[in-house]
């Protein structure tokens, strides 16, 4: 077989010239960029820009509005959970105060039986 | 983003003939080749193809030519390289000096479009637009093997083709 270094034969010489490119059909290029012009997308855009807008700020607007509660939400939650946790410690103190008062009733029956007095 | 309608413009004037020639001589017919010439122009302009030089364009047009080319054969069942093949089967041998009459040469389209689809496509990008096989193995992805092989395979059979129609030719006009 033949290597594309060689010299051409007589055939694809013939071939090569015989190949030409050829002109397409009158107004190829009228239809072409007559087409082209309709599908450009830029009339659709500016159609269809209002609707968009409306629809991106009715969920703009939505995910605002769900921040907002989700905020508002924590804070009243935590709120609530920070007054559960402080009533908790005063009930707690009270509580070691009684014991600790009970512990030292003895020792200051003690104290005024020899006549000193401890601080209630 | 789109190519800038006046630029769009001129690159159809200046490359126009280039896809419409390839599309022709791809499908085989007039209508379905501006069709296709016309779907690869559409698709440069929607595709908002980066156009960094001529050889770029070339390039990507040649491409996509061949691509909606083909798709375009395939979706019309058009299979010419059936006839091409009952063509090998009768003659197995090469005619030595076949060369090309001139009554045989304003035959060599049709002779062209009966060729097998991956040899017809090899022939035209090789001979209409003189691409060497590197280059056509580039565009197509194929193996520079693979090329080679479409473009002889394709010549010795048009060249036989030839030569059998020439033959035919004589005996007629005797």
């Amino acid at each position: 077989m033949r290597k594309f270094d060689e010299v051409q034969d007589e055939f694809e010489q013939e071939l090569g010239r015989r190949m030409r490119r050829v002109d397409p059909p009158e107004g190829f290029a009228e239809r072409l960029l007559e087409r082209a012009a309709a599908q450009t997308p830029l009339r659709a855009k500016v159609l269809t820009m209002p609707r968009r807008t409306v629809f991106r700020a009715w969920v703009g607007g939505a995910i605002a509005a769900a921040l907002v509660t989700g905020v508002f939400v924590g804070e009243q939650a935590h709120l609530r959970s920070r007054d559960r946790k402080a009533e908790a410690a005063r009930q707690q103190f009270e509580t070691a105060m009684r014991v600790t008062d009970r512990a030292l009733d003895p020792t200051r029956a003690s104290l005024q039986r020899v006549g000193l007095a401890l601080g209630d | 983003m789109q190519i800038d309608p006046v630029k769009f413009r001129h690159l159809v004037e200046q490359h126009q003939s280039m896809v419409f020639s390839i599309a022709l001589r791809v499908t085989g017919e007039f209508g379905v080749a501006e069709e296709v010439a016309q779907d690869a122009f559409l698709e440069l302009h929607r595709s908002g193809e980066r156009l960094e030089s001529d050889d770029h364009i070339k390039f990507w047009l040649r491409r996509v030519t061949v691509h909606r080319a083909t798709d375009a054969l395939r979706s019309r069942s058009r299979r010419p390289e059936a006839a091409a093949e009952e063509w090998m089967d009768e003659q197995h041998t090469d005619i030595p000096g076949a060369g090309l009459d001139f009554g045989i040469v304003a035959r060599l389209d049709e002779l062209l479009r009966a060729l097998p689809e991956a040899m017809r496509i090899a022939v035209v990008l090789r001979y209409q637009e003189e691409m060497l096989p590197d280059e056509i193995a580039a565009m197509l992805g194929q193996p520079v093997a693979t090329v080679k092989s479409n473009v002889q395979r394709g010549l010795q059979l048009l060249r036989r083709k030839a030569s059998a129609t020439m033959k035919e030719y004589v005996r007629a006009e005797i």
